[in-house]
């Protein structure tokens, strides 16, 4: 796959830019769950993913051709989603009151389950659980376990996207392990 | 029980997949003696489970061509210069 995403830079690079569409649709599924799974909205998740592809299609010329695409692209992805963790407001909670709803809270807009079978409730109902305690872990700790064991990278690609020690990368899996335990222990 | 945390961290180590042989066998004869640390371990293996089984995602549909349509004008250009 790397082969083919080079050949296809090359050619963005000489002003191709419908080359650039077929990168985006090899990584689109990566890239938007890692910001789905670290900002847990789809829709913020939806222009997160958006603008990493654009950043990196308008930098692509300072992409090093010799290193792997997918590594570069994810700092991107990771960098702009923990810029928005960081600049999020108390207003983006779920029991925030809707401005000109009357008492309306986000809670109001989530669908409703009623017409769904007993057991994809349940399903559902826990991947929720499990989505909800991953965004309360701290970005460093929600950045690693997501990479890890959402997108399955290994150590060392982790620490290559987050450009941090390898030892750093340990130690952040093994407290970001530790709180989810203790978050997920009574599932 | 008050177990060394040595312990904890061959569990992570383990978890890794960077425990050496030595230290795996000290694991599991120690998970053999104490229930505490055998209940923390199978939490572990709990929670990484409960993460990987949250369904993979996919990106929404028109994904791509919303992002083609937001690249920046100047590129376009270049493009049908070509």
């Amino acid at each position: 796959m790397e082969a083919l995403v080079k050949k296809r830079i090359l050619q963005v690079l000489k002003g191709d830019q419908d080359a650039y569409g077929e990168i985006v649709e090899l990584y689109k599924d990566k890239v938007y769950q890692i910001s789905y799974r670290m900002l847990g909205n789809r829709h913020e998740a939806e222009d997160i993913a958006q603008e990493a592809f654009i950043r990196a299609f308008i930098n692509i010329h300072s992409f090093n051709i010799d290193l792997k695409f997918s590594t570069w692209l994810f700092r991107i992805a990771t960098n702009l989603c923990i810029d928005r963790i960081r600049k999020k407001k108390p207003d983006y909670y779920l029991d925030a009151e809707v401005a000109g709803t009357d008492g309306l809270n986000m809670y109001s807009q989530i669908p409703s389950k009623t017409d769904m079978p007993e057991k994809e409730i349940e399903s559902l109902e826990l991947e929720e659980t499990i989505q909800s305690e991953i965004l309360k872990l701290p970005e460093k700790y929600r950045t690693v376990i997501v990479l890890k064991y959402i997108e399955e990278l290994s150590l060392i690609e982790i620490s290559k996207i987050l450009n941090l020690p390898i030892g750093t990368v340990k130690t952040r899996i093994h407290r970001g392990r530790e709180a989810l335990r203790k978050q997920l222990r009574h599932v | 029980m008050n177990c060394p945390d040595i312990y904890t961290d061959y569990m992570h180590d383990y978890l890794d997949e960077e425990i050496t042989p030595d230290n795996e066998t000290k694991l599991r004869e120690h998970l053999l003696i104490c229930a505490d640390c055998q209940s923390h371990f199978q939490e572990l293996k709990k929670t990484i489970a409960l993460v990987q089984s949250t369904s993979h995602i996919q990106a929404p549909v028109n994904f791509t061509s919303a992002v083609m349509a937001r690249l920046p004008n100047e590129k376009k250009q270049v493009g049908l210069k070509r």
